[in-house]
């Protein structure tokens, strides 16, 4: 209970957070979206059904701890004979032993229960599945119908038309985009599609109250993101962050790990960022603000110069008497301490945000990293050919020891290269856990060379030619063996090392 | 293996049969000049095990049977006057001319008796009355301690276990070693076949070749890495000592020269590893079912093994 506790405060935390982000940078509402981005983790749950039986598994069987009011009941007066039936429980064992008679306590009312703790809820049974599965059917059967009435009745389709332009005309008024309207009356009655729209939403919700999906959830999140991106019509943070918020609750059924909650916010943090980048939005209030300051400038320009307002009649000449004058005049204006002070603020105004200098960089990162991503293999190329052929160069060294251990070096690389790595084990115990498709002769080789090898490396007599060849002979076992063996995607990745070594 | 160990077993196991891994194990604490603390059952053969190794390698034998009135003066002496010179004089106590002493039941003698061991066994000398005399090479403790019985015993201080090379266990025989066995003591002693197939001289010799055994750095980085995972190991209130890695380094070689080789490789360390330094090993008092044997396991697997360090640097996965 308290893990949820902190995972909410984190939560608001994250949600102060952002909305702090957002009120700063000017990136809109698109940001409240990346309060989505908790559910990442989750979305794994959500997907992968194998989790779900876990999850089932974990619940705990349904218990109830009562917590019994004492009873100090010594007063024999409530005492009487024991009857066959009794409890024995309530037999008054003390009194019992005085009187050499089987005495109960003469309560009529069962222990009183003065707490009554739920440990978990009752499992759901098969009857409840089969009504909440039928529930389901019928609300998801309501919803089907709302949208084919919606798309089938001309009334309720040209409502929802009327509705959309609506939409659009809000969305006009705020930002530069256009719309294609549909062409429907502008007196259209709406009724009749808001309802339908009501209904299906309604349906909706109760859908997802009952089969408690995360998907619904999720949906219905991604959706409304959808909604105030496509439209431009975001609501506003104080609206965006508490609705984020429940329906991320929803979700979060479980208490939330710690490293759950790093992973959170690593992608939280990453996903702020990459909408700062492709969603950058206009902080209206600097624009305004920019605006202001700049009619100011020109209000004290045209002061200065004396001009009114209204313009000549449109000729050339005249029109380039005007801007002269109009020049003259800011050169003049200039000079004032008042005009200077506005330049300041204007100066200020404009002035790159931090964030700003931010983005800039990521891009400048982003673009270096593309431009140089075809040059990449390149240079992964030459290091490992480098290093493959320095391995190689030790297997004819004049000390056989240095080749021995570089031949069985690339022996095992071989091996855990093709997945057979044996992990921390000696090579010694490596041929009991060696791979079936290598035969038992191979394993025998294997051992004897893993001998030699540890003569090579914890001795410090020289060895004999021989060790040479038969570490290069076990080389090349493995080498066929596992080619034979291997896979499509192993013998690419082997041949890749071939090319290489050669 | 060579040919006079290999003899020398061979012998042992005519009364012990079945406990060849034990008897090599004791045969290499022999080797690197280590005591042994054998931990098990009454009447599996302990004392029979140390009588005859001693008979096989020529060594004097001497054995104290521990209980709490043994006084230190009955294992390293004392002196008497003696009336007709007027003079002390020192009268050797058990461990005095011994080469191999059996310990039985080292657990059940008084904290003072178990303590006059302890120079015997670390400096290899004793101390009477202000004189030291140097103990005769080679001199080996091989101690028994019940598992079983424990009424009036008390348990070893730390400061002694550590002093130990190895704490083994001969364990029960199987059927067959349990047949034999049966089979042979129905007429005679088979302790009175045992027939010396080594010399005392010999044995120092052999030690002195075992001390110089190879060990690479690469060896003593494993060790010392063990030891130091020991120690950090979240179930571990004491870890190897540094004497137990010293203790290691031994034994491996040890166990190689016993093999035949000249040079200790990753597993000679890992296959005495358990034996060295299980008894060094304390456990925190909170950590329940969990034994140090475990711990070592553990180490085992996670500790990376001197095959494998820095043979990729740039290795990606375990």
């Amino acid at each position: 209970m308290r893990k949820r506790w902190i995972g909410c405060a984190v939560w608001l935390l994250l949600a102060a957070c952002l909305y702090f982000f957002e009120n700063n940078t000017g990136t809109r509402t698109v940001l409240a979206a990346s309060l989505l981005v908790p559910l990442v983790p989750l979305l794994r749950r959500v997907f992968f059904a194998a989790d779900a039986p876990a999850a089932e598994a974990e619940r705990p069987l349904p218990l109830t701890i009562r917590t019994f009011a004492r009873q100090e009941t010594d007063e024999p007066g409530d005492v009487r004979e024991y009857r066959p039936g009794d409890p024995i429980r309530r037999i008054h064992w003390k009194l019992s032993a005085k009187k050499d008679a089987l005495l109960v306590r003469e309560t009529a009312a069962e222990p009183e229960v003065v707490e009554e703790e739920q440990l978990s809820s009752a499992p759901a049974d098969g009857q409840k599945v089969r009504h909440a599965g039928r529930a389901a059917g019928l609300l998801l059967g309501l919803m089907l119908l709302c949208a084919a009435l919606l798309l089938l009745i001309p009334e309720a389709r040209h409502g929802f038309q009327a509705l959309c332009n609506r939409i659009f005309a809000a969305s006009e008024a705020r930002n530069a985009y256009a719309y294609t309207f549909f062409t429907v009356a502008e007196n259209q009655r709406v009724w009749l599609a808001a309802a339908l729209l009501t209904i299906l939403f309604a349906a909706l919700t109760a859908l997802v109250l009952l089969l408690r999906s995360r998907v619904f959830l999720l949906g219905i999140m991604a959706g409304c993101t959808l909604f105030q991106a496509y439209f431009g019509l975001p609501f506003p943070a104080w609206v965006n962050i508490p609705l984020y918020g429940l329906l991320a609750l929803g979700m979060l059924r479980r208490p939330v790990s710690r490293k759950s909650l790093l992973s959170v916010l690593g992608t939280a943090l990453g996903t702020a960022l990459l909408i700062v980048l492709l969603f950058p939005g206009v902080d209206a209030a600097t624009e305004s603000a920019s605006e202001t300051v700049r009619d100011q400038l020109s209000r004290m320009a045209q002061q200065a110069a004396g001009v009114v307002s209204e313009l000549p009649e449109g000729e050339t000449e005249t029109r380039h008497v005007h801007t002269q004058s109009l020049q003259t005049g800011a050169n003049e204006a200039r000079t004032g301490r008042e005009y200077r002070l506005v330049t300041v603020e204007e100066e200020q105004i404009s002035q790159p945000h931090w964030i700003d200098w931010l983005k800039v960089s990521l891009l400048l990162l982003l673009t270096v990293a593309l431009l140089s991503l075809p040059f990449a293999p390149f240079l992964l190329l030459n290091a490992r050919k480098k290093k493959a052929l320095e391995a190689r160069k030790a297997f004819a060294s004049e000390d056989v020891g240095e080749a021995v251990r570089a031949i069985f070096r690339h022996v095992v690389l071989w091996l855990s290269e093709t997945g057979h790595d044996a992990g921390n084990l000696l090579y010694r115990d490596w041929p009991d856990v060696l791979p079936e498709e290598l035969t038992e002769a191979y394993a025998r080789r294997f051992a004897r060379c893993a001998m030699d090898y540890e003569e090579a490396a914890y001795s410090e007599h020289a060895l004999p030619e021989e060790t040479r060849q038969r570490a290069l002979e076990l080389l090349q076992e493995t080498e066929t063996a596992l080619w034979k063996a291997a896979d499509w995607r192993q013998r690419l990745r082997i041949r890749y090392w071939m090319c290489l070594c050669e | 293996m060579q040919s006079q160990l290999e003899s020398v077993i061979r012998e042992v196991e005519k009364v012990i049969a079945g406990k060849r891994p034990v008897i090599e194990k004791i045969l290499m604490a022999l080797l690197a000049e280590g005591h042994v603390l054998l931990d098990d059952v009454p009447g599996v053969g302990k004392t029979t095990l140390a009588v005859a190794l001693s008979r096989a390698v020529g060594l004097a034998f001497q054995r104290v049977q521990f209980t709490p009135d043994v006084l230190p003066s009955d294992l390293v002496g004392f002196s008497m006057y003696d009336k007709a010179s007027g003079d002390f004089v020192y009268r050797p106590g058990a461990l005095s001319r011994a080469n191999l002493v059996l310990g039985d039941e080292i657990n059940r003698a008084a904290s003072k008796t178990q303590s006059a061991l302890l120079e015997a066994m670390e400096e290899r000398q004793l101390t009477v009355d202000g004189k030291t005399y140097p103990l005769e090479a080679p001199f080996i403790v091989i101690a028994t301690e019940n598992s079983v019985g424990t009424a009036g015993t008390q348990f070893l201080p730390y400061a002694q276990l550590d002093r130990f090379l190895v704490r083994l266990s001969l364990g029960y025989p199987d059927y067959e070693a349990q047949m034999s066995l049966l089979r042979e003591r129905q007429t005679g002693n088979p302790l009175d076949t045992v027939a010396r197939v080594m010399e005392k001289d010999e044995l120092i010799s052999l030690q002195w070749e075992a001390r110089n055994v190879t060990v690479k750095d690469a060896i003593l980085d494993y060790i010392t890495r063990l030891a130091l995972a020991s120690r950090a190991h979240e179930a571990v209130e004491i870890g190897i000592s540094p004497r137990g890695a010293l203790f290691l380094s031994r034994m491996a070689k040890a166990m190689a020269f016993l093999e035949g080789r000249d040079y200790v490789n990753g597993a000679d360390v890992q296959e005495v590893l358990r034996d060295v330094c299980a008894h060094r090993m304390l456990l925190k008092a909170d950590v329940r079912q969990t034994t140090a044997e475990q711990v070592l396991e553990e180490l085992l697997r996670k500790v990376e093994n001197p095959d494998r360090r820095g043979l990729f640097p740039g290795m990606r996965k375990a």
